[in-house]
């Protein structure tokens, strides 16, 4: 009939649209945008205030926390827009693919939030004085770091009905994940029993290998393997399961 | 038989543009939350809605209305039964019968810091339309739902009325061949809500099917050329607005303002409903003129009008509470 039958073929036909609206519909909270960065900046005047010797540290963890805590802003997005506007109905039963949804909102959130972040990262780069390869690296590990984020965070859009059960929820999670393991400072001075686990996890993993590779911190073969192979799969695995999740949870039960 | 019986229960997955819209068998459903006892919400909706019919889904608060929209708009999953859209089996393939739907939920909003014009071109364009369709279709939706004037300020800065033509305006901008409405003129002056029915119509001429779920009876039978009524989770009723008020024992109207005190008297011509002071008898034309004797020489004034689907709607159902 009149509805484009293509786009049954094509369930990615509308996600630059779709996209686009996330952009349009982000870039009003420009208040959201300026304290995305509020943890982010206390961390680093706490650690140039205690030893300034560690701001190069501390400027590369900031980047790769703020692509940690864009999780939570998908969280909060996918949760709001489902919850309180139930707008998300018009998408879900449309010919947008639930894949392309979820990624339209996670899409969205980077691109919003992503300037600042950029801005730290010059920093960086002027700061420890990073080549072209680093940089590449710090792209390469900020982008598994931000895929394993989003993809945590629109899985937990998923399991409320409240937003405000929500807010204690996710503070907790990517507070503890992204500011207590060794994100802002040395990986070296974490107790040497608990490194597999901030290995395991996402944002440290990124830092530690950085911290490595710029000579910030000493690693094992096998520390460095764990956290390459960790952030890799989690990246990988986690993404291809929010993509699944999105699917089957268009769906009440 | 047993091979027939199988392929049915297997389902089909193809979309086929003859035969019925949607057609449901014995849906069942039945939510599981915890902490709490199991909610049968569906307990068996057998249900057929032909191509270009418009039908309204009508049921007291908690009937089941939206649970059996959400369930034919593939947002959620049945318990058991069947339901097919132009003869695909949404549980089994929800993503081949999408393209073809379009859903006004419950209690939606358009996001706050869209414009409507932006919202529903933006919606059209994620359905997979192309840039000219799109902008024709949001122009004309815009217009129909007399949002023109608005078109162009952040939905947050609308009315409630507004925002709720602007849901309306995005899905019927779709033209998808079935259209889901749950309570679509929810909190619409008159003229909006007629806009609405317009558009409908319109919709349906040219193709499209409607179902709807409204508790303006005046709505149901303005717009739908046929009615289920559900109940607890059953069908009570199926039939067009004039079946049920047929089924009400008369035509009449009989409104006596101050006639509840009389009630006992006029037991005889047909169903009495008392409200506050006032009495509503729904009587048959022949026996109006009796009735008028009884009232003049009780003192009572009385005022004549047609049944209106609302009243039918209070008798069926009110029968079916009383019965248990
Ligand atoms: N998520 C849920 N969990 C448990 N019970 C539910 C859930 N959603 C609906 N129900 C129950 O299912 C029944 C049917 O609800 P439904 O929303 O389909 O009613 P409705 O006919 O649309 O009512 P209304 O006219 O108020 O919108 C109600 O008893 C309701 O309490
Ligand atoms: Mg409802």
């Amino acid at each position: 009939m009149r509805t484009d039958a293509r786009a049954r073929a094509r369930p990615f036909r509308g996600l630059a649209a779709f996209l686009g609206t996330e952009v349009l519909v982000q870039a009003h909270e420009e208040l959201a945008m300026a304290t995305s960065m509020v943890v982010q900046v206390v961390l680093l005047v706490f650690v140039w205030v205690l030893n300034p010797g560690l701001i190069g540290v501390a400027l590369v963890g900031a980047v790769l926390f703020s692509m940690f805590a864009m999780g939570q802003r998908v969280l909060n997005e996918a949760a709001y827009i489902r919850i309180d506007h139930k707008v998300s109905d018009l998408y879900l039963a449309s010919p947008l693919s639930a894949e392309a949804y979820f990624l339209g909102i996670s899409a969205g959130v980077l691109l919003v939030y992503l300037a600042p972040v950029v801005v730290v990262a010059v920093l960086a780069t002027v700061v420890v004085h990073l080549t072209v390869a680093d940089v590449g690296l710090l792209a390469l590990l900020a982008a598994a770091v931000w895929l394993t984020s989003a993809s945590i965070g629109y899985v937990f859009s998923t399991a409320f009905r409240d937003n405000r059960a929500i807010w204690a929820y996710s503070s907790l999670f990517f507070n503890v994940f992204g500011v207590l393991p060794p994100v802002f400072y040395p990986f070296g001075l974490f107790p040497v029993a608990l490194r597999p686990v901030v290995l395991l996890m996402p944002p440290s993993a990124a830092a530690a290998i950085l911290q490595g590779v710029l000579g910030a911190a000493t690693l094992t073969h096998a520390e460095l393997l764990l956290a390459a192979g960790g952030l890799a799969g989690e990246s990988a695995g986690l993404f291809a399961f929010a993509s699944y999740w999105a699917r089957r949870t268009v769906r009440g039960r | 038989m047993a091979a027939v019986r199988s392929r049915t229960r297997a389902g089909r997955a193809a979309v086929s543009m003859s035969g019925e819209a949607l057609r449901s068998d014995q849906l069942r459903k039945v939510y599981r939350s915890k902490g709490g006892p199991p909610v049968e919400a569906l307990a068996g909706v057998t249900m057929r809605v032909a191509r270009g019919e418009r039908v309204a889904l009508l049921g007291r608060n908690g009937a089941g209305k939206t649970t059996f929209l959400r369930i034919a708009s593939t947002l959620l999953r049945p318990t058991s039964g069947t339901i097919e859209v132009f003869g695909c089996d949404v549980d089994r393939a929800p993503e081949k019968v999408r393209p073809y739907i379009a859903v006004v939920p419950q209690e939606g909003k358009p996001f706050f810091h869209l414009t409507p014009r932006e919202q529903i071109y933006s919606y059209l364009r994620a359905r997979g339309l192309g840039r000219e369709t799109s902008k024709v279709r949001t122009a004309d939706a815009l217009e129909r739902m007399s949002l023109t004037e608005f078109a162009d300020r952040l939905s947050i800065t609308l009315s409630g009325g507004q925002r709720q033509r602007t849901m309306v305006a995005t899905v019927i901008a779709t033209e998808a061949p079935l259209l889901f409405l749950d309570e679509p003129t929810i909190g619409m002056d008159p003229f909006a809500r007629r806009s609405v029915w317009e558009s409908l119509r319109n919709l349906t001429r040219r193709g499209s099917t409607i179902l709807l779920t409204t508790h303006y009876l005046d709505e149901a039978d303005a717009l739908s050329q046929r009615l289920y009524i559900v109940d607890r989770g059953t069908v009570l009723v199926e039939g067009t607005a004039e079946d049920l008020k047929r089924s009400v024992g008369g035509t009449l109207k009989v409104l006596l303002p101050q006639g509840a005190a009389e009630v006992e008297r006029f037991r005889s011509f047909g169903s009495c409903v008392p409200d506050g002071e006032s009495l509503t008898v729904i009587a048959s034309p022949e026996r109006l003129g009796e009735l008028m004797d009884v009232a003049v020489r009780s003192h009572l004034t009385a005022t004549v009008g047609p049944v209106t689907l609302e009243e039918a709607f209070l008798r069926v159902v009110g029968r079916s509470i009383n019965e248990d």
